[in-house]
């Protein structure tokens, strides 16, 4: 495999190798195994969903219904596109793309393993913008447009409404998050992602752990702005079915459906992979300053494989707590919601800020 | 203090976060029909079936139905080989669209073992056409038999 | 159907002249339990009126028990309240009773009650499940329906149907209990109140359902009196109020329980009430069990059972929903003259616009689930 990426940089020359070729040959890989994911996860909220209510899950679509994602994408994808006849066409079409694609384009700052001199390959993250962090926030809010463009194309007032819930939703729930985003930026005093899981690791404990018990309440408070912002339960009032009507989806039918659906888990999953990033240590299994414990290495696996190993297990671990949620909770009510996020969420995530940057001023 | 202790702390949702948690490790109570089938209780009051030979043509079922679905005809005939009256059933007919299965025909019948009874133990009438099952006549009632595992002694 | 407007509401004045909306909350919807219309006048997402419309499961039951002798109508009684059968069989069945003056074997009435109270528990499962899943909870849908299958079985075995039961007839019982159901009842009575524990630790504790159904759906107790309100809605009002122990039929003045009342008027108590209906019933059962007489199970009765010419009778029950009354006259030939059923729904479903007015339409929602509705009952 080295040998055909030297004949490669060869050939091509550097600049072409090290700005076109690899990023292109990364975020291809990335898109792949970014979009099984997101398929996966559904099908795995069903099952565990079902597993949680004494249920089995789907199980008929292959064995243990492993295939049942491919059933559902080629059913979507056959159903019949129906696009209103008032609604406005283009931004009909537009808006699940708004939704999926600036959730996706988070992903090329995530740093999901070590950089090419510590794993000796090349770099696992598709790129290292120093201001990776506010990247992200930027990305996430550009997701709400999707949201209130897809209800209010729909010509459908019931739609615009759920539209604009949800996207006040969205928006009155960013603020907490970004408060919250603030403290691990205080610990690390970077804004770079790969410059905070370094941060992480040079400071040898997570920063969930970090200045406790700031950094545990700044965790706390980005999850459940989190799951306030990609619309679930116990969040998802917008999108119940025993409300009004279905939200800002009504209309959509097919593929399309199917692309605000994804928006929705790719959502999920961003978030769940900027927590760890953040908060559990990015890609360094635990305990990575331990010598004793290296055998959690994996050094078995090439490269820096272990690492992403790493990163995605404690992803998945997210996304069961997600699915858990989703299980246990009800639902609050729109106005109980914002109440929330206003009144108590924003104060928790002052009071994080605050008090980190006062521990932080007072151990310099 | 508890109590405010208990609000900061979540710990009522942290409780029922437990309580699913439990539940992933439990059996689970899926049946996977069409592999496996809830067992019918004996006097389950499925579909019926009539017993010609039993029958004394003596209407009562007809009578006690609550939505009078079921039609009999019978006339009396001199058999040949007895040289007695007796009844014959002409028509025998049961318009199942109706039937609410409430067993009140099953209970009417005088005779010991009854003829008309429902413990066939079947519930799955479904056809494939629309003219099935839906009229049953006299023959069609006799020969009943969609869950051929039980035996007439079983099932009567 | 004719449809009759609601009473005209003046329009607010408000700074920016908002107007009210009619909605319509269809009779296809998943949150009504039915086929329930609903027309909604609301300002925003405030309800000003609630004005409901029902008739669309109208199958003539009334009618229809005119056509058919006393004892053939006791299917048709099962598909009123069809969640919760045995009730509606016995308040039936203890009218003609009470019309042709038939005293009940004790055997009989023991097995009535144990039947009852089983039915109440099955009735309440199925209502915490759907109020559950409309606020949003979707697990105790799951939980409480797999100890309802386990009492459906145990209905199964002792009359032949799980849901339409048709399991009492005037005079007694049709059927004696089958060999070893005793056992499996005490059993299922044994294991039920860790589920309920269960089904508590999810949701009474829990903040957001808390906070879902606190102060929602507020009926005072003065109006529930007024519109005849029955069953756990009164009893959540303050009102204490059970024809089981204000006017006993069957065992129930042989056996020992308690009626939870609740006094803060509003869902979460209804809730609390509810739950705590299932816990006494639980006893109620244990001590059926017991008490259990041997003996005869059906009353001497006539072939053809004849109501007395010129006499009528009211006989009502306490079911899982409230009051279930049966009003039969008799005219002397085998078919009742007129059959005029009381059915619980109906009046709760009354009080429904008192109870959301003001509210958000995700409170309609919870109040719905806590009128605990059923609409084979309120069209009959």
């Amino acid at each position: 495999m080295p040998g055909v990426l030297t004949a490669l940089h060869d050939s091509l020359g550097a600049t072409i190798f090290y700005f076109v070729l690899s990023p292109a040959l990364k975020i291809a890989i990335l898109l792949i195994l970014v979009l099984t994911l997101i398929a996966y996860t559904t099908f795995a909220e069903r099952k565990i969903l079902g597993f949680l209510q004494v249920r089995t899950g789907p199980n008929r679509v292959g064995p243990w219904g492993v295939l049942q994602p491919l059933a559902d994408v080629a059913k979507l994808l056959v159903k019949q596109d129906i696009i209103p006849d008032r609604a406005v066409r283009w931004v009909f079409v537009i808006a699940p793309c708004l939704v999926v694609g600036p959730a996706l384009v988070i992903f090329s700052v995530i740093p999901f393993g070590p950089s090419a001199e510590l794993s000796g390959a090349f770099n696992w993250f598709i790129t290292d913008v120093n201001v990776g962090l506010l990247f992200v926030v930027a990305m996430a809010t550009v997701g709400v447009y999707g949201i209130i463009l897809g209800g209010w194309a729909s010509n459908n007032k019931f739609s615009l409404l759920g539209g604009l819930r949800s996207a006040a939703q969205m928006i009155s729930y960013e603020v907490p998050q970004g408060f919250a985003l603030v403290v691990p930026l205080l610990m690390a005093g970077t804004l770079s992602l790969t410059g905070i899981v370094d941060a992480q690791f040079d400071q040898g404990r997570w920063f969930v752990f970090g200045f406790f018990p700031f950094g545990l309440l700044a965790f706390f408070i980005y999850f459940v702005a989190g799951v306030a912002e990609s619309n679930r339960n116990p969040f998802d009032l917008p999108e119940a079915e025993s409300e009004l009507v279905a939200g800002f989806h009504t209309e959509y039918s097919g593929m399309r459906f199917a692309l605000f659906f994804l928006g929705e888990y790719a959502n999920m999953i961003v978030i769940s992979a900027v927590a760890v990033t953040l908060f559990l240590g990015g890609w360094h299994r635990p305990f990575a300053n331990v010598e004793a414990l290296s055998f959690l290495d994996l050094g078995f696996l090439p490269g820096g494989m272990s690492s992403f190993v790493w990163f995605t297990l404690k992803l998945l671990c997210f996304l069961f707590v997600y699915i858990w949620f989703r299980g246990t909770f009800p639902r609050y009510r729109f106005d109980q919601l914002m109440d929330l996020g206003w009144k108590w969420m924003i104060p928790a995530s002052l009071i994080a800020v605050s008090g980190t940057a006062l521990v932080k001023i007072l151990l310099a | 203090m508890k109590r405010f202790l208990d609000k900061i702390m979540l710990l009522d949702l942290f409780a029922g976060l437990g309580i699913t948690f439990k539940h992933l490790w439990k059996r689970k109570v899926t049946i996977q029909y069409p592999e496996e089938r809830m067992e019918p209780a004996h006097r389950f009051r499925g579909m019926f079936r009539l017993d010609e030979d039993r029958c004394i043509k003596c209407t009562l079922c007809a009578r006690d139905c609550p939505i009078d679905i079921i039609y009999i005809d019978w006339h009396q005939e001199v058999n040949p080989e007895t040289e007695k009256k007796e009844k014959l059933l002409d028509r025998f007919d049961i318009d199942v669209q109706r039937c609410m299965f409430c067993g009140l025909c099953e209970e009417a019948c005088p005779t010991k073992p009854k003829s008309i009874w429902l413990t066939t133990k079947t519930y799955e009438l479904a056809s494939y056409e629309r003219w099935e099952n839906l009229y049953v006549d006299m023959e069609e009632l006799e020969g009943w038999r969609v869950r051929p595992e039980y035996t007439d002694e079983e099932v009567a | 159907m004719t449809d009759h407007e609601p009473d005209s509401n003046p329009q607010p004045e408000t700074l920016f002249g908002v107007e009210e909306m009619e909605l319509n909350f269809g009779p296809q919807h998943p949150a009504t339990h039915g086929v329930l219309r609903l027309k909604l006048t609301i300002d925003g997402e405030r309800i000003n009126d609630c004005y409901p419309i029902i008739g669309y499961l109208h199958r003539g039951t009334e009618k229809l028990f005119e056509l058919h002798p006393f004892f053939q109508n006791v299917p048709h009684t099962d598909r009123m309240d069809y969640v919760a059968a045995a009730t509606n069989n016995l308040a039936y069945v203890g009218a003609v009773e009470k019309l042709l003056g038939m005293t009940v074997p004790p055997r009989a009435r023991y097995i009535r009650t144990l039947l009852s109270e089983l039915q109440r528990i099955s009735s309440h499962l199925l209502w915490l499940a759907t109020h559950a899943i409309d606020i949003g909870a979707m697990t105790p849908f799951f939980y409480t329906f797999r100890e309802r299958e386990q009492i459906l079985d145990m209905f199964e075995e002792y009359c032949g149907a799980r849901l339409t039961l048709n399991c009492m007839r005037p005079g007694g019982q049709p059927f004696d209990l089958p060999v070893g159901w005793v056992e499996k009842v005490g059993a299922f009575n044994e294991a039920f109140p860790e589920k309920v524990d269960e089904y508590e630790g999810l949701l009474t504790e829990n903040r957001i359902w808390k906070k879902r159904t606190v102060g929602i759906g507020i009926l005072p107790p003065e109006v529930a009196l007024d519109y005849g309100v029955t069953g756990p809605m009164l009893r959540g009002s303050g009102i204490q109020w059970d024809i089981r122990k204000a006017m006993p039929y069957e065992a129930y003045d042989e056996v020992d329980f308690d009626v939870p009342v609740s006094y803060n008027c509003d869902t979460y108590d209804r809730y609390l009430v509810r739950m705590e209906e299932m816990r006494q019933s639980v006893r109620i059962i244990r001590q059926c069990l017991e008490k259990l007489p041997d003996g005869p199970i059906m009353a001497k009765r006539p072939r053809v059972l004849k109501g007395p010419k010129d006499s009528d009778v009211y006989h009502s029950v306490e079911g899982p929903k409230g009051e279930i009354g049966f009003y039969i006259v008799g005219d002397g030939t085998p078919n009742p003259y007129r059959c005029r059923v009381r059915p619980p729904s109906f009046y709760n479903i009354e009080v429904l616009p008192e109870m959301v007015r003001g509210g958000l339409i995700a409170d309609l929602i919870a109040v719905i689930g806590t009128t605990d509705i059923v609409l084979g009952e309120v069209d009959r």
